[in-house]
């Protein structure tokens, strides 16, 4: 694999690290001692990515701004990896006016039109979009695709089902992604899921079905290529399911009780780290290859972040437009 | 004689703050051996905390007030 | 009309959040009756996620208190027949926001099996749900929709506003024979992690009992105005009442308790006695609860109102996730305070 290929995955792996790294220290500053879920600076529910870098940079180095990307209530990663722009994001985030949705939104529901990209907070009801979006393109007689991408949780809701059975059954150009970071909320895998992988149910909606193990983002960039190509080409749908590590809770504030002695375990496979020391011991990366990506990233944040924290939040009135066109 | 009801030591650091996010009786209330008076909590980890013995329970600490483990928060007398 | 069923401070010093007066009511009827059983997502180790089934695993243990994987067609269905076949279940929907995915389950077939059956089949399930907003989770995590469900023929459903009812109603949803959906507002719970109204703690007694479906009751007595609300809501009503007392002005708030069945007689006699009412409704403004209100006073009597009907509710608008804008369209204390003011000076 291309060296400045590999070095560019590093770099957006610690991009998106860095960016959860300090949307989660704003979120917590002003919360506790006495936690209010819905006081600070950045309010209401948190889902963050760390760990889950390398399904997003895998998957969507094979992505243009035209392809469809529908991500779920944990989206940070995907939408950076896609190439939504970090200061309106984070200005979403942060509730602001110059934000994705002017504020409307938040975390769970940022939409860039200019990038096909959207998220829901509702589990497994992107999918179905995904199709649509999916449709739309075959029908055009364009080669863009659609991505969803969901958690393995949402494997057990109808929608998946229903769509896996739709795209197959009308051949179309879309991508199914399954994050499998072991947990949903407090629910382990095992414990919600009847196969020991969601890739075997592909070849019950007639499907191309693969799984990742490893959490590597070179092996991801391979898988998802096959499947983007198998896509572009006309042939179909594919599931992709890979197995990623959720290193923090399901939302901030989550104490993971029940993840007991898993949790320090997971936190020893933190993907980037690895990737990290794999490239060096590779000579693709050293000492000052790494401080300048580091330094390269903490100014992007900083600056989106700063653009956010100034930005005016949105007028009371405005609560009231955009109902309808 | 009465008994000192310290907060407890909920997350991995012993100096972190929290608070007594609630208080399930009024100060100068009689309390049975067992009853939960307060919960407590670091971060989203919440505990309820029990009145060790019987007797009438004195508030040293406001609600939502902040803690640390080992801080007293209540008395029994 | 009822008159507050609260008990002589005597009985019941021992003060609960709503959230485990909820659980206390459930550990106690599965106590009590070994066809009661608990499923839902993350109602066992987590102990749901706004604490309604805290302490029921080390209780009762994982087969009858039950993890779901997220289907809530699937599970919700499950407890449908569960429940025909003579179980007692009580499911939990994580967000009542999340109905979209087992609407079918709901009102196509919990609501109408007994109907449907011409009475020879029952239903006696509990499904819990939370609701409400005010901490900025956003559209899809935010409303109420008692509204919505009202609407549908064949369930009932219960909104208590503080731990004593709540405890009294989920005994009484879990005994009684027909569907009930249970809707907890978040904010009324009571968690350490959100902030609270004091009226979310409270006197609960520690033996069982019940709370009457389908009765409202006077939260507070007054001759002024009639400010009907639920929920979250009702605790705000209180607050605005209590500060009004001192400015004159004495409102009656009645907590209606149930939505259905909806007490229009509680209603009617108050407003029969004041000739004024606002509706406090967290729920969206039109074609809901807050009409099917002002459409009971029209047809029972036009002529008690001497001020016009007056609302205060969710506007026709998803819910706003930044602040500024999600405080302009919840009914807060101002616009409460303005309604009552307003309505009780014409």
């Amino acid at each position: 694999m291309d060296d400045e290929l590999r070095r560019g995955f590093y770099r957006q792996m610690v991009r998106i690290r860095t960016y959860e790294e300090a949307i989660r220290a704003d979120y917590h500053a002003d919360k506790t001692p006495a936690w209010d879920i819905g006081a600070g600076l950045i309010p209401g529910e948190m889902h963050l990515s760390a760990g889950q870098e390398p399904v997003a940079v895998g998957l969507c180095a094979h992505l243009t701004a035209d392809d469809g990307l529908t991500a779920p209530h944990r989206p940070h990663h995907l939408a950076l990896a896609k190439g939504v722009d970090m200061r309106k994001m984070t200005a979403e985030i942060y509730g602001r006016e110059t934000g994705l949705s002017h504020g409307k939104g938040g975390h769970m529901h940022l939409f860039d039109p200019s990038q096909h990209f959207s998220c829901s907070g509702i589990i497994a009801e992107g999918i179905p979009v995904a199709v649509g979006q999916a449709l739309a393109f075959h029908r055009r007689g364009t080669t863009n695709i659609a991505v969803a991408v969901a958690g393995e949780g949402a494997a057990n809701q109808g929608a998946f089902h229903e769509s896996l059975n739709l795209a197959s059954l009308w051949k179309l150009p879309v991508v199914f992604v399954i994050e499998d970071n072991d947990w949903a909320i407090s629910v382990a895998r095992t414990a919600s899921t009847s196969v020991p992988s969601n890739a075997t149910r592909a070849a019950a909606y007639g499907v191309a079905g693969e799984r990742v193990e490893g959490n590597d983002v070179e092996a991801v960039y391979q898988a998802a290529g096959r499947a983007v190509a198998r896509a572009r080409a006309g042939e179909g749908p594919t599931l992709l399911e890979v197995h990623t590590v959720r290193l923090w809770g399901h939302f901030e504030g989550d104490a993971q009780a029940y993840r007991g002695d898993e949790l320090a375990v997971a936190e020893s496979h933190d993907p980037i780290p690895a990737y990290e020391a794999k490239l060096r011991a590779d000579g693709v990366l050293d000492d000052a290859t790494v401080e300048a990506v580091r330094a390269e990233a903490a100014t992007e944040v900083a600056d989106a972040i700063a653009f956010a924290k100034s930005s005016p939040e949105p007028s009371p009135a405005s609560a009231y437009q955009h109902v309808f066109v | 004689m009465s008994v000192e009801i310290t907060f407890p030591a909920l997350g991995k650091d012993p100096d972190q703050q929290g608070v007594v996010a609630t208080w399930l009786v009024r100060d100068g209330e009689p309390v049975t051996a067992g009853q939960v008076i307060a919960e407590v909590a670091v971060d989203k980890v919440s505990v309820d905390v029990e009145a060790p013995a019987a007797g009438t329970v004195r508030l040293l600490v406001p609600e939502e007030g902040v803690a640390t483990p080992g801080t007293v928060i209540a008395r029994i007398e | 009309m009822t008159v507050t069923d609260q008990p002589a401070a005597a009985s019941a010093t021992r003060r609960l959040t709503t959230a485990k007066a909820i659980s206390e009511a459930i550990a106690q009827e599965m106590e009590r009756d070994p066809d009661v059983f608990v499923m839902g997502e993350d109602v066992a180790a987590y102990g749901g996620i706004f604490g309604s089934t805290t302490g029921l695993l080390d209780q009762f243990g994982p087969t009858r208190i039950i993890d779901t994987p997220i289907s809530e067609t699937g599970f919700i269905g499950a407890g449908i027949g569960a429940a025909v076949e003579g179980m007692r279940p009580v499911v939990e929907l994580m967000f009542v926001d999340f109905f979209g995915v087992c609407m079918d389950q709901i009102y196509n077939h919990m609501a109408k099996i007994h109907y449907e059956s011409g009475g020879h089949v029952t239903v006696p399930m509990v499904l819990m749900t939370a609701v409400g907003g005010g901490y900025s989770d956003g559209a899809q995590h935010s409303q109420c929709l008692w509204g919505t469900f009202a609407h549908l023929p064949g369930l009932k459903v219960v909104v208590p506003s503080n731990p004593y009812d709540a405890k009294g109603l989920m005994t009484a949803a879990i005994r009684d024979d027909n569907p009930v959906l249970y809707m907890f507002h978040k904010g009324v719970m009571g968690l350490p992690w959100m902030a609270k109204n004091p009226r979310s703690i409270g006197p609960v007694p520690a033996e069982s009992y019940e709370v009457p479906i389908g009765k409202a009751a006077v939260a507070r007595p007054g001759r002024d105005v009639t400010v009907v609300s639920l929920s979250l809501s009702l605790q705000h009503c209180l607050d605005v009442a209590d500060e009004l007392v001192g400015e004159g002005l004495e409102a009656e708030v009645i907590d209606l308790r149930s939505v259905v069945p909806l007490d229009r007689g509680a209603i009617l006699e108050s407003v029969g006695r004041t000739g004024k009412i606002v509706v406090v409704d967290e729920d969206y403004r039109s074609f809901g609860l807050s009409g099917e209100i002002a459409a009971t006073i029209a047809e029972s009597d036009p002529g008690l109102l001497r001020a016009p009907f007056t609302r205060v509710a969710y506007p026709d608008v998803p819910v706003p996730y930044a602040r500024p804008l999600e405080y302009e369209v919840l009914p807060t204390h101002r616009r409460i305070r303005e309604a009552i003011v307003s309505v009780a000076g014409r």
